[in-house]
């Protein structure tokens, strides 16, 4: 939880106020010092040259009739001021008619052959004035005052107490003006932020922000973001549903597709193995007729035998496929490094042991070993070279490839003959079960070899396809994931 | 040095001719020194005596007082001397080429007293004691100022006496004249009088 005291929006808040009031004070103040000191100034000035003039035009006729003590007494009206720290009338040819200082001892004079111009110069620490009496248009005489700055430094010093202490009350009242933003606009801005970190931390979308009560920003901020959460919410809410409603069917389908599934395997499993119970009598008693009877029966008879024979040998050669795809099916798999090579070469021995009259040429590239169930692997590898066996079987002399390339960054491996080959525009057909593309007369099978293949390739999650084209071969690749 | 030792100098730059500043001070300041070396510098050390004094002053009262409108506004404004005196030559340098108010500045001696009205400010001598009375009845009634250093030229019905005070020439003032004469005496010109009788004390 964030403190309103520690808050930095609070504290930038109060910053601010304070910065704006106090720069806005200071220089406010700095001018008026400025203007002040200057007025002031120019107001000792004036105020001077007027006393001077004043001095000047009374002490007039006790220049013109040489009386000192009028002019004297006339300047010691100067004594209520106690700026002034001496004052003197020089006559027109310079010369000191009458003085009057504050103190004894003190001095007017200061540029006594300056002109009847009038003048005045800042010293440091005092003002003098220099203003000529002029009698009907006659320069009679000069009157001098030297006054000391005290007044403007205790003006200073006044006006500096005054500021400090404005200063000090502004700055107190924009402190209170400060707190007061910080209770309306600060604290909902920083609960909001509270808020917001409490949802963004704990996905909490249930929590809202209370309203400021006032129709300000920071109100309708605090109501967009409520609103905002209320529709995260909701629409959390609905996808949660959708979710749970999607799961729960596709759990209902899987369970039924299991079953399904489970039912066929056992359907065609128990129909397999069934059939092979009456096969197996129809085997045996066709063959105790032929062994037993064979000399009994005429040519036409046995030939008959025979052909029944040969049938149940097909039909327990279909059962065994039938059992085989459904056991590669369902079978466990155990993945391990299987070397594909070897295992060709190996196939490849035992097909040319098998019919040793047949001339093949076998082609086996070394290629990478690959992840897989051996077994499997073995099932499906031997599966496509027995079929490039069997479908060069009509050509005198053929050539068997096993290899591999890469493509795109896959090892993709091929089996290819240069047999009897297929109609390109039937390859999806190729690998659907029980369908041939070629009769049983022309090449003995039953249509679930490359079925049972194809199963088998894409548990490893891999992939197959063939090219060929009629009486050009065959070229079966696949990859494994 | 202090003012009381010496006297009038600035005064009687005062009273000489400048019409423009600055010029006209460096003039001055040369007919000071003509003014102060040529008669005096041989026999009083170069001090103004009481009549270099009393001849500025003379002059000088002109500023200080107003005359009414009655009276000559035209021609040269007049300052008469009535009877023989020792500053009647002095008087005459001193008011050399002045003017008041661009009226300029005249100095006549006169004798008889048909010729006082046409003066503005006149000045008894001293030797006139006998005849003040009469030269008093003549101009009373008349906006002439009148001035002189007799003793007890006030209580006569004179206008402005001057007196020696502590060898320095000062001044003594009787408004009563002034009133029915129609002279205004400025207060500034009071103010440095010795002394001032006012109007409605006693003769």
């Amino acid at each position: 939880m964030l403190n309103l005291r520690q808050s930095s929006i609070a504290r930038k808040l109060t910053g601010i106020t304070l910065l704006v009031s106090g720069t806005a004070l200071l220089s406010a103040c700095l001018a008026f010092f400025a203007y002040d000191q200057y007025t002031f100034r120019e107001d000792l000035v004036r105020n001077l040259a007027a006393q001077a003039q004043i001095i000047g035009s009374n002490s007039v006729s006790a220049i013109m009739f040489n009386d000192p003590q009028t002019a004297t007494s006339t300047l010691s009206a100067l004594s209520n001021q106690p700026d002034i720290i001496a004052a003197g009338i020089l006559t027109a040819d310079g010369r000191v008619f009458a003085h009057y200082s504050r103190h004894p001892g003190e001095s007017f004079a200061w540029n006594p052959h300056g002109g009847g111009e009038q003048l005045y110069e800042f010293r440091t620490d005092e003002l003098l004035v220099r203003q000529p009496i002029i009698f009907q248009g006659r320069h009679v005489g000069t009157v001098y005052i030297r006054s000391d700055l005290k007044e403007r430094t205790h003006r200073l010093e006044r006006y500096g107490a005054i500021a400090a202490a404005v200063l000090l009350l502004s700055l107190l009242a924009a402190l209170a003006v400060s707190s007061n933003f910080r209770r309306s606009v600060a604290a909902p801005i920083v609960e909001l932020a509270d808020t917001a970190r409490l949802v963004s931390q704990e996905k909490n979308y249930s929590v809202r922000v209370a309203s400021t009560g006032r129709r300000d920003e920071v109100d309708v901020l605090i109501d967009a973001f409520n609103n905002m959460l209320a529709q995260i919410q909701e629409r959390d809410y609905e996808l949660q549903q959708a979710h749970d409603e999607l799961e729960a069917r596709v759990e209902e389908r899987t369970r039924q597709l299991m079953a399904a599934n489970r039912e066929l395997e056992a359907f065609s499993y128990s129909v397999s193995h069934d059939l092979r119970g009456p096969l197996e009598i129809i085997n045996g008693f066709s063959h105790i007729l032929l062994v037993d009877r064979g000399r009994e029966l005429d040519s036409y008879s046995r030939d008959c035998v025979q052909q029944i024979n040969a049938a149940t040998r097909r039909m327990s050669e279909l059962i065994d496929d039938l059992l085989n795809l459904s056991r590669v099916s369902s079978a466990n798999m155990h993945r391990e490094k299987v070397d594909l090579t070897r295992m060709a070469k190996e196939i490849a021995d035992q097909l040319c042991r098998r019919e040793p009259s047949r001339r093949v040429e076998f082609l086996i590239h070394d290629c990478p070993p690959v992840q897989g169930d051996t077994r499997l692997l073995h099932i499906a590898l031997e599966n496509l070279l027995r079929n490039a066996w069997k479908y060069t079987s009509h050509h005198e002399q053929a050539c068997i490839e096993f290899g591999c390339e890469n493509r795109r960054g896959r090892t993709v491996y091929f089996v290819r003959d240069d047999g009897a080959g297929f109609d390109p525009q039937l390859t999806d057909r190729l690998f659907k079960p029980f369908q041939r593309l070629h009769t049983t007369s022309e090449f003995p099978g039953t249509g679930i070899g490359l079925a049972t293949v194809q199963r088998i390739i894409s548990r490893h999650g891999g992939e197959i396809w063939a090219q060929g084209a009629v009486e050009r071969g065959a070229t079966f690749y696949f990859s494994l994931a | 040095m202090s003012a009381e030792d010496d006297c009038s100098l600035p005064n009687r730059f005062m009273a000489a001719r400048t019409a423009t500043p600055t010029p006209m001070r460096a003039r001055f300041a040369a007919a000071v020194v003509l003014l102060l070396a040529l008669p005096y510098a041989a026999a009083q050390d170069n001090k103004p005596t009481q009549y270099d004094v009393e001849a500025v002053y003379l002059y000088n009262f002109a500023k200080f007082v107003t005359w009414p409108q009655t009276g000559p506004q035209r021609g040269p404004f007049t300052i008469c001397v009535f009877g023989e005196d020792p500053i009647a030559p002095i008087l005459d340098r001193t008011i050399a080429g002045e003017t008041l108010d661009g009226r300029p500045v005249v100095d006549r001696k006169v004798s008889t007293l048909e010729q006082l009205p046409a003066c503005s400010i006149l000045y008894i001598s001293a030797s006139q004691a006998k005849q003040v009375g009469r030269v008093l009845a003549v101009v009373q009634g008349l906006p002439v100022l009148t001035v002189s250093d007799m003793p007890g030229f006030l209580a006569g019905g004179g206008i402005i006496q001057f007196v020696l005070l502590d060898n320095r020439v000062r001044f003594e003032v009787n408004l009563q004249p002034t009133q029915r004469d129609g002279l205004a005496l400025s207060s500034e010109l009071l103010k440095v009088a010795l002394n001032v009788k006012e109007i409605g004390s006693g003769r």
